[in-house]
Order: C-alpha cells, then structure tokens, then sequence
C-alpha cells in the first residue's frame, strides 16, 4: 500500500462522506448489463475520479440486504486494498460497495 | 492388425491435424509397434476417387474387417435430411456413415462435431448436423440411443475442438490391443481415463482461484480466469491440465479461458454475443458455478477465502 494510495482512499471517502450522490441503481442484473456501465466507464477521462463514483454508484457502507461489500467481490485485492477491475482501479476500503461487485 | 478406417463429415480436418501431431505414439508408431492397418485416412490415404470407394464397399460387406471406425466431423443432414450437402463416394456421406457403423467391430467418435454435433450444429444449424450417437446433450444423434457396435459398445466419444493426440491414439492403442473391456465410460460415453477430472484438475492457478483472486484483463499471470474472463475450467470434463498440449502447456496455463469444449453444450450459449471469455452473471454471481457448488455455498466459500487470502496470492508469482 503506498502513501498516494491512502491519500486517494481518504479523499474518496471523504468524497462519499460528504453525500457524494451515486448511481447504486439499477444493479446491472446480467453480464449485458454490466457491460454498459464499463462502456459509461471507460468513455471517461483518465483522471476524472467523481464521475467514475457516480457512474459506478460508490456507496461507504455494506449495501443491500446481503450487506455486499468490497471485501467479498472478486475485484478487490485485500492486502493492497485496491479495486482491480481495470476500468476503476482506484484504492477502496473493505465495507464500501459499488453496483460493479461480482464475485 | 487392427483395420482402421478414418473419414470426415462435416469437419475443419483439426482433429486429424492434432492426431498427425501425436507423439508416445506417433501416428506411425501406431502402425509399426502397435500393428495398426489405416485403410485410409483424408490426409494419409493415398487412394483416389473409385479406389476409394472400393475400401469402404469392402468394409460394408465384410470382404475387409473393419475392426475401428473412426468418424470426425458432424453428420451432415441437409437439406431437408437428405445429406446431400455431404456428398462422398458418389452418395450422401450420411449413408456410408450408417454402413459403416453397422460393419465395424468399435465406433469411434472424434472431436466435438462427431460426437455432439459442435460448432456446426449451433442454432439455427443450417447444415442439420447432430453427432453419430448425440445432438448436444440429448442421446439419440444420427445412429439412435440404442446403436451398439459389433463388439457391443455404443459409439466411443472423445470429444474436445480439437481432441487430444493422446486422447486418440491411447484409446485406438488400447481397442487394437485388446483392451476394449477395460474402458470405462462415462455418461456421454466419454473414456472416463481421460474425462472424470475437470480442466481445472492440474491448473497452475488453482491458488488463485482457491483465494478469489480475479485475472481482470489477458495476459496477466496472476489470478483466475474463472471469475472474469469466462473460464470454463471448474466445469468441463478434461485432462488438458494432467495431459498436457504439445507435453508442454494448455490453454489456463497460457492465460487463455478454458472454452470448455469436451462438454456438449460447446459452443456455450450458441456463441451469442459478449458470451465468449466474459464469465456470464446473473446479478453479481456466476451463471456457472463450479461442478457441485451451489450458490449460497460459493458466496460462503468466498467470504471466507478472501478474508483468508495471504498477501502473494495478489502478485503474480511466476517470475521469468
């Protein structure tokens, strides 16, 4: 974990602490759909790191009935702390979610 | 001596390609040390036109003993069941097909259109292929449910897309050999020697996928290809991982997904578009689980392996 990366991670969730509105709905039921959002995703800016919260509906808690999280989605890396999914790749915390978790 | 006689319906010749790369037997061992006779074979017969033709009238009325019959490519059928698009020696290759099958001591089908149908049999499938004894999952095919060779077994299926040089060339050496009665087959009637252990079975990264670590684009090393990437691997019936390809490598091993194409359904989901190398979801979880896992059980096993997945599991461990 690097020191640029946990000043990012603070800042998202600063970010979201402070009532950052994101897209958690509709959850993309079926890989068509997850699509979508990726293409949303990769038609933005490099650098434009709201709007990527937004379009993937970051949240800084467990979400929905099942209380998804990072921790059990198949993009996050757990020592690192980091999304993986090429498209977002930025550092996350273990209890926040977004409408991209699979596992 | 074991007469061999080896013809193509509707095929890419990738199976006979595959077995002319055979190595511990090599197509010619078969013939000098394990006393195999190939009557004829699209890429070694020499014969031509009517010659031909006379190797199969024979074997059709037992002038030649036709000990093995080996059939790759679907059976074409149309149009309208008439075969005609398939024609060989002067008739619809269908006919010769049904001949032959009768005449021969072992039925042996080789390659995925062989034996479920495969590719060329994929909705709306123009050429009304099906495979000797299956269409897909359904038994019956072109040859019925009920179809037993001479020597009292169904057809012999050794799919893939295409088959293993070794998986052809063990179960030919062992047929030649005598030792028929100790295949055992599976539910497809697939060699269960090769075919009761998953492509999975072997794959360097099992650790990755036992921690849930994700490969996320081509040509990383670390990770699992299940997860993204729509490998096939903890589903498919194969030993690509014990047998490997060129005695080398396989598919996982070079970061290619597993298409799983020794089961029935290959191609999945008839190729739709945004189905091949995207593991398919149905929200957030796999349509396709692991063979015996169910859904509540897998997201389970998930908490658990990521909460215990040590820190090497996210690097990529196979330094050059």
């Amino acid at each position: 974990m690097s020191n640029s990366d946990d000043a990012l991670r603070d800042r998202i969730g600063r970010l979201m602490a402070n009532g950052l509105e994101t897209k958690t709905e509709p959850f993309p039921e079926n890989n068509i759909e997850f699509e979508k959002v990726l293409d949303e995703l990769r038609e933005l800016p490099k650098d434009a790191l709201e709007e990527k919260l937004v379009v993937s509906g970051f949240v800084d808690k467990p979400y929905g009935e099942d209380e998804q999280r990072c921790l059990e989605c198949m993009y996050y890396l757990v020592h690192r702390k980091w999304c993986d999914l090429p498209e977002l790749a930025v550092p996350v915390e273990a209890e926040w979610w977004c409408r991209l978790w699979r596992i | 001596m074991a007469n061999i006689l080896w013809l193509q319906g509707g095929a890419c010749s990738g199976n006979t390609m595959s077995f002319l790369n055979a190595e511990e037997p090599s197509a010619c061992d078969l013939v000098t040390d394990f006393g195999m006779n190939i009557l004829w074979q699209p890429s070694l017969g020499v014969e031509l036109g009517d010659d031909v033709k006379n190797i199969l009238t024979n074997c059709v009325s037992g002038e030649t003993k036709l000990d093995i019959f080996v059939f790759e490519g679907s059976v074409v059928n149309a149009p309208n069941g008439t075969g005609e698009w398939n024609r060989f020696c002067g008739r619809p290759m269908k006919e010769w097909v049904r001949e032959l099958c009768d005449a021969a001591d072992f039925v042996v089908a080789l390659g995925d259109c062989a034996t479920w149908g495969g590719i060329p049999a994929t909705a709306p499938n123009p050429s009304e292929s099906e495979g000797l004894q299956f269409l897909k999952r359904a038994n019956g095919g072109f040859l019925g449910a009920d179809f037993t060779s001479k020597a009292g077994l169904p057809v012999i299926n050794i799919p893939g897309c295409p088959a293993h040089p070794d998986w052809v060339t063990q179960i030919l050496v062992a047929i030649a050999t005598g030792r028929a009665g100790d295949l055992a087959l599976d539910e497809f009637q697939r060699p269960k020697t090769f075919f009761q252990s998953f492509t999975q079975t072997g794959c360097t990264r099992n650790m990755h996928f036992a921690y849930k670590v994700s490969t996320t684009e081509f040509g990383q090393r670390k990770g699992c290809l299940f997860y993204d990437l729509g490998c096939r691997g903890p589903m498919t019936h194969s030993p690509c991982n014990r047998i490997l390809w060129n005695r080398v490598s396989s598919k996982t091993r070079a970061g290619m997904p597993c298409l799983g194409c020794t089961e029935p359904e290959f191609p999945f989901f008839d190729l739709a578009p945004g189905t091949v190398f995207k593991t398919q979801t149905v929200m957030g979880v796999p349509k396709d689980l692991p063979t015996g896992v169910d859904k509540k059980g897998y997201i389970k096993l998930t908490g658990a392996a990521k909460a215990a997945m040590p820190a090497w599991a996210e690097q990529d461990i196979f330094v050059v």
